[in-house]
């Protein structure tokens, strides 16, 4: 156990490892992708109350659903660095804060775009999931700010793991605060958000292989930014001179 | 043989330390035994301030073992830092208080201290009449002799210096040796950065180059 | 352990007592945020309207974001002098434990930065014509929730400390934090009527701050060690 969990920290096992996996994850992905997109954007059939708005739900749930995994997974990242000064899972945590920041932008735009057609308006506070995300955003551009901010790169890592854990905690407080926020100002909000129950089985079908996709998308993204980072770290090191000789 | 290993109270081993993709150390190693004055010498950015930091626990970059008492110092850390001083750069005093206050303060992290001890201790390092005085108001020289008062006061066994010598004049040159040597003298260790002369006994010199 | 080694309740009030005594030396760091609370809360007025009804309206959360606003602007000198002048270091060298001391030295800064914007709270309050009967709640909100707020500050503080330009970095890593205090206190203000929910919100406001007094200073201790490295 101990050996393995050594070996996964080795930028160079996960490197070469990653290279093997790597088409098949990109095929998978593409797969994926192109049948729940054709699927959610030409067949399915417009909902009786949403019309063809619930297409554009297909790609909002699933990148909602995803980018809630950003936080934990960092904090993950996160504690494995300062515990066990792994470098690997600073690799992954440094890449993962801008991907999720984009991740929770489009959850963000689509969740609007959605909501202009739905609710005749581009924002709406009484809305708690549209809320919290925002504040995730926060979250997730503060983690980029602090490490842009110190130029010590091994600094930089420690201390964004720290925020990344207590970010990740925070975002569960925002999440229950803000819904419970939204609760008491329901009264004043004309806008029934119980939505979900209208979606058939078929959108939670295309959504599921949407869902999929994305974490295959995510995944894929994940580990190419990774190769990347450990390349140019380790670039003084001679397996990286061999193979970009 | 065996009774000088015994001896050897901080033990430095294997002590890799990189910094901005430039290697400082290698393969250090070095111990201090009991009444053992270890000088460190090496040019700017040869690492010197950085080995007293990594010590002292302040610095975490780096791999090796460093033990105290036979013990590595991540598993006996309290009783590293109670037998431990250090002054570093920054020296550690607050430029709006007086040098009692700062010393109270300093102090009393490590042990009980009374007034009276404080007054004498400020009073051999040569800053009688300045007790009250906010340190603002003070040279460079003379915070650093209130930072350097803190060592008569100490109980620790250990005290890590870094160019502590650098401000002082003459006069306060002189002082810090003798503390120095009625340090080395109670059995005490100490590890101080400096290009200055030492004319102490049981000195030993390490080189970073 | 020697005879003479102190306590760490020695240590946590003799650091409590150093930071009360550099805080009244320099008066303005006590003085500054609780005049900058004073101008924030009275720009409101001038900036949406002085229309008394609509102004009781907004003042809870207009008192609640200038505490946090000033709040924010006090904590940048929380660890930033004992950083320059090697204060810190010391204080992370202690063989006492670094909760306690990052306690002591929250506990001083709080006492000097956020009491006092408590106590001159219900002034501002009477002047945006708060509602009579919220006072009290008001009141004890903002003395349960801007611990809160300076012991997460602390957090951000002591990860950017020794940061050049440190002032943004500070406010995007903090503000985001207080929004479940801000919902908890505004809400707790107008349910004041209501004595049920009143006592609830009071309870999770106060479950926050233990959260807060048990979790924060070691997260600060760790951000400090990691700051000072």
């Amino acid at each position: 156990m101990w050996l393995w969990f050594a070996k996964l920290g080795s930028p160079r096992w996960f490197y070469e490892v990653s290279g093997r996996w790597l088409p098949w994850l990109s095929g998978a992905m593409l797969l994926f992708m192109s049948v729940g997109a054709v699927w959610a954007l030409l067949f399915l059939p417009p909902d009786y109350q949403q019309s063809f708005t619930t297409r554009i739900l297909v790609v909002h749930v699933a990148v909602a659903g995803t980018s809630l995994a950003f936080f934990p997974l960092m904090a993950v990242a996160g504690t494995i660095t300062l515990v066990w000064k792994m470098k690997l899972a600073d690799m992954v945590a440094k890449n993962a804060a801008p991907l999720g920041a984009w991740f929770s932008l489009v959850t963000l735009a689509t969740g609007s775009l959605w909501g202009s057609v739905m609710w005749g308006t581009w924002w709406e506070w009484t809305d708690a999931r549209l809320v919290s995300m925002l504040f995730q955003f926060f979250l997730l551009l503060s983690v980029i700010a602090l490490r842009s901010a110190i130029e010590d790169s091994e600094k930089a890592a420690k201390a964004c793991a720290l925020l990344s854990i207590v970010g990740c905690i925070n975002t569960v407080i925002i999440k229950y605060s803000v819904e419970w926020w939204n609760v008491l100002h329901q009264p004043s909000s004309p806008i029934n958000m119980s939505n979900d129950s209208a979606n058939g089985p078929e959108f939670w079908l295309v959504t599921g292989v949407m869902i999929v996709a994305v974490y295959l998308f995510l995944t894929v993204s994940l580990i190419l930014t990774t190769r990347n980072e450990i390349l140019e770290r380790e670039r003084r090191s001679r397996w990286v001179k061999d193979i970009i000789s | 043989m065996e009774e000088s290993r015994d001896l050897e109270i901080l033990k430095v081993s294997q002590l890799f330390c990189e910094r901005d993709e430039r290697i400082l150390f290698k393969g250090l190693a070095f111990s201090v035994r009991e009444g053992q004055i270890l000088q460190i010498k090496g040019s700017n950015g040869s690492g010197k301030t950085t080995l007293l930091r990594i010590l002292c626990g302040l610095n975490s970059g780096y791999q090796g073992l460093i033990s105290w008492r036979g013990k590595p110092i991540g598993e006996c850390l309290d009783e590293f830092y109670s037998s431990l001083t250090y002054i570093g750069h920054r020296v550690g005093v607050s430029k709006v208080l007086t040098p009692i206050e700062n010393l109270r303060w300093v102090s009393g992290l490590h042990h009980q201290v009374t007034d009276q001890a404080i007054y004498s201790s400020l009073q051999k390092m040569g800053l009688k009449g300045f007790e009250e005085s906010q340190c603002f108001s003070l040279s460079a020289g003379q915070q650093q002799r209130v930072s350097l008062s803190k060592l008569p006061l100490s109980r620790s066994k250990l005290w890590i210096l870094d160019e502590p010598f650098t401000t002082l004049d003459a006069d306060g040159i002189e002082l810090l040796e003798i503390l120095l040597c009625e340090h080395v003298g109670r059995g005490g260790l100490a590890l101080v950065t400096t290009h200055h002369q030492l004319a102490i006994p049981g000195l030993t010199i390490l080189d970073l180059g | 352990m020697k005879a003479d080694e102190s306590s760490t309740y020695q240590a946590f009030v003799g650091t409590l007592k150093r930071d009360l005594l550099i805080a009244f030396k320099r008066k303005n760091e006590i003085a500054n945020p609780f005049i900058f609370f004073l101008i924030v809360a009275a720009l409101f007025p001038i900036g949406i309207t002085p229309d008394p009804v609509r102004l009781a309206e907004i003042a809870a959360g207009v008192l609640w974001i200038s505490a946090l606003l000033a709040s924010l602007l006090a904590m940048d000198n929380l660890y930033s002098a004992d950083f320059e002048d090697g204060s810190l270091e010391q204080l992370l060298l202690s063989h006492h434990p670094l909760y306690f001391l990052v306690l002591a030295k929250n506990i001083g800064h709080w006492l000097v930065s956020g009491l006092p914007v408590v106590l001159i709270s219900p002034l501002i309050a009477y002047m945006l014509n708060f509602p009579r009967e919220s006072y009290m709640v008001l009141f004890i909100t903002l003395l349960m929730g801007t611990p809160i707020l300076s012991l997460l500050g602390s957090i951000g503080v002591a990860l950017t400390v020794g940061l050049g330009g440190r002032g943004l970095v500070l406010a995007v890593i903090t503000l985001p934090m207080s929004v479940p205090v801000l919902i908890t206190g505004t809400l707790a203000i107008q349910e004041t009527g209501n004595s049920a929910p009143l006592v609830g919100y009071l309870a999770i406001l106060g479950a926050m701050l233990v959260g807060s007094l048990s979790l924060a200073p070691l997260a600060s201790a760790v951000a400090l060690r990691i700051s000072v490295n």
